[in-house]
């Protein structure tokens, strides 16, 4: 009997020396992190999935400082008390201390107010667009603990003006959804293209769920604009457009990233489509851009088309290596002042997949910096947590989506800055 | 483990003043017979009458008033009795599935006017309010301890009213207008009125409700008030039993804990490629509960106990 246990401490001391300095010692750890996203719509799952293959790659990887990253995903049902109680269990039952999520503005608002500022959680948005959070962040109230990927409604609404511009279009009806990205997007554009001197003919919310959008294109057509721009989602954004031009409507269209899906062109009709512009926020002329872009393919067998999925990506990546860079049992707090070392543009270019995320430990174990070359661009963060970004435009083709003209950040920030 | 206890606080809080929405709910159908299918819209009116008046001042925006706290939490009531004083009086001649139809559409149009109007916050909500007393307790578990002792209060205050209201000749009329109105008229009582009372005091009550919830999460937005609260809100009585105080208040608490549960379970438990379902999941295992309890026990877990009268009673 002594003789067995002896031996078995003697087998397991050999078994522990053996793995001594390898990665399987150092990864009996695991770190949870928290997401909230709307699984239960069509939309969100896909966001969740990014999320999780993110997690995948930075655990292929070697984990995040020495530990292995669990996500534990909880639904928001886009209904806010759900989302808030799925949080502060997440934060308080399973000890997160960062927090991806949420989509909607109005989920991640109460979200920042009554949990993770409360308990010093770093929370990171994929999606959020809401202008509100910059005013809370100007207020001081987030705690510098808030950030996201998601552009400010800003960019897009500059560059779809731009658009217009360029089209030369000297009037132009708004449609858009109406949430508070939509009323964002929608308010902002107007702006934009009164400031180019293009006549703003109307400017109609869109409230998602009619059977039909008749009167409002009907009060659309009144203006007879040259052109019409949309801040929809493919749903209604294809009734919409069905109607406009069933009603005769012009076929110069611009739209924002939302429609940017391949149900909507389907549903649309390639004829109708030909003069149709979308704008974007894009990738930097990088090789881990079309890298992302490869393995996504090659993993959900399909480009990332949908809504979000790039910054969802990014999102989980940023702070995941900012997580690694402020050590193990780092407070929300801790991560979240290790962002700006992820996105500083004088550090050692890294890219978004496992090699990358290797690289990038070692540049930051080394006391480096790194400049993350993401999903959604060469991400930077200004002091309220918020990205610009350079942007795009595309087309629908026979084959897909086709990208028409690069917008450098540069540019972007040009532009924006003539139009004030 | 102050992580479970701090989580528990937080839950009991939400649980809690939903309990009181709910208490609203059941003066109104389960002690008058008055079917408001327009629940959010007082909630609401609450809601945004607590945030608007207690809130801090933001642009282009209408209130900012920064009153009181406890004030601003009366404000919020009288302005969710004002709403329902005005669908009371428009709907007075209403019964039941009608009166449901009308009370929805409320609902419906105050969530879109709130969406649509930028002084109220439009889509993006209100927020800027600053919660009472924040600058004393912090912003932690203190805070969250003391917010749900407040919340306590008004919710054993709230249960001790309506138990107090029910038994008195007024409740025995309220009962009697349920049961027959025509009855009740021959007696020489005055229906409209009363149904009209019942009407706004569940109102108000459902009007304090929504504004501890927005003190809770310091922001309100139309999100908030879709018509899945009202949904989630009758479920809970429902499930209690309409017309029994103790039942409404555990019927809450009991859903309120399979909602959540449930979706922690699933995060828990369920195998990761099943991970991204369990939003859908959980929308079908609550159907089932609710189906479940329709089926095997309509009239809740504590059904409402029938008493001739209070002299009977206490004999």
């Amino acid at each position: 009997m002594n003789g067995l246990k002896t031996s078995a401490l003697a087998l397991g001391l050999a078994a522990g020396f053996a793995s001594f300095g390898t990665d399987a010692a150092a990864q009996d750890c695991t770190t949870k992190i928290g997401a909230v996203l709307p699984t239960s719509v069509d939309w969100g799952k896909p966001i969740a999935a990014t999320a999780q293959y993110a997690v995948d790659i930075a655990n292929e990887a070697g984990g995040v400082a020495g530990c292995q990253i669990e996500m534990v995903l909880r639904d928001t049902q886009v209904d806010p008390k759900v989302g808030v109680d799925a949080a502060k269990a997440l934060v308080d039952l399973d000890g997160v201390q960062l927090l991806l999520g949420a989509v909607s503005s109005g989920v991640s608002m109460p979200i920042l107010t009554s949990v993770t500022v409360p308990a010093g959680v770093m929370q990171m948005s994929c999606c959020s667009s809401s202008t509100a959070f910059t005013r809370l962040a100007e207020e001081g109230k987030t705690n510098g603990l808030f950030y996201r990927t998601f552009a400010t409604s800003g960019v897009q609404a500059a560059v779809g003006a731009m658009v217009a511009q360029d089209a030369g279009y000297k009037s132009v009806a708004v449609f858009y959804k109406n949430d508070d990205w939509g009323q964002d997007i929608g308010g902002l554009v107007a702006d934009d293209l009164k400031a180019l001197g293009i006549d703003v003919t109307a400017s109609i919310a869109i409230n998602d769920g009619q059977a039909s959008f008749r009167a409002e294109v009907t009060e659309a057509l009144k203006g007879n604009p040259e052109a019409i721009y949309m801040a929809l989602y493919p749903k209604e954004g294809t009734q919409v457009v069905r109607e406009w031009i069933s009603l005769g409507g012009s076929q110069n269209m611009i739209a924002a990233n939302a429609l940017k899906s391949d149900e909507f062109r389907d549903n649309v009709g390639m004829q109708y489509l030909a003069n149709f512009t979308g704008t974007d926020t894009a990738s930097p002329r990088t090789d881990s851009a079309s890298a992302f872009v490869d393995a996504y393919t090659a993993k959900f067998d399909g480009p990332p088309n949908g809504p979000g999925l790039a910054n969802s990506y990014d999102a989980t990546m940023i702070a995941l290596m900012a997580m690694h860079a402020a050590g193990k049992d780092a407070t929300g707090a801790d991560i979240a002042a290790k962002v700006a070392s992820i996105t500083d543009p004088n550090g050692t270019p890294v890219t978004a997949d496992a090699a990358g995320f290797t690289m990038a430990k070692e540049v930051l174990d080394g006391g480096g910096t790194v400049s993350y070359q993401g999903a959604t661009g060469n991400v930077q963060f200004d002091k309220n947590g918020d990205v610009s970004a350079p942007a795009v435009t595309w087309t629908f083709s026979e084959s897909g989506i086709e990208e028409q003209k690069y917008i450098s950040l540069t540019e972007v920030n040009d532009f924006m800055a003539s139009l004030n | 483990m102050i992580g479970v206890i701090s989580y528990l606080v937080f839950f009991a809080t939400v649980a809690s003043i939903l309990s009181i929405a709910v208490l609203g709910l059941n003066l109104q159908w389960g002690n008058t017979g008055l079917f408001n299918g327009g629940v959010v819209a007082f909630f609401g009116a609450g809601a945004y009458g607590t945030l608007i008046l207690g809130g801090t001042p933001q642009a282009g925006q209408l209130g900012g008033f920064g009153l009181p706290y406890l004030l601003a939490l009366l404000g919020g009531m009288v302005c969710a009795g004002i709403v329902a004083w005005i669908v009371g009086l428009l709907t007075i001649r209403l019964r039941h599935d009608y009166l449901a139809i009308a009370t929805f559409g409320v609902a419906v149009a105050f969530e879109t006017v709130m969406r649509n109007t930028d002084a109220l916050g439009g889509a993006q909500g209100i927020r800027g309010f600053e919660r009472p007393l924040r600058e004393t307790l912090g912003n932690g578990f203190t805070y969250n301890l003391a917010f749900f002792a407040f919340v306590l209060i008004l919710l054993i205050a709230t249960y001790l009213f309506l138990e107090r209201l029910i038994q008195s000749p007024f409740g025995r009329l309220l009962r009697a207008i349920r049961e027959d109105e025509t009855a009740a008229q021959s007696l020489g009582k005055s229906p409209s009125r009363v149904r009209l009372t019942s009407f706004v005091a569940g109102s108000v009550i459902m009007g304090l409700a929504g504004g501890l919830y927005a003190t809770f999460y310091a922001f309100i937005s139309p999100q908030d008030v879709l018509p899945i609260l009202t949904f989630q809100i009758w479920a809970m009585l429902i499930v209690g039993g309409a017309g029994n105080n103790k039942g409404a208040v555990m019927g809450t608490f009991l859903i309120w804990a399979a909602w959540t549960a449930s979706g922690w379970a699933l995060s828990r438990f369920a195998p990761l490629e099943v991970q991204l379902y369990t939003g859908s999941i959980q929308f079908v295992l609550i159907g089932f509960v609710i189906v479940g309890m329709l089926l095997w026990r309509p009239q809740g877990l504590f059904p409402e106990k029938l008493v001739v009268s209070q002299s009977a009673k206490n004999k």
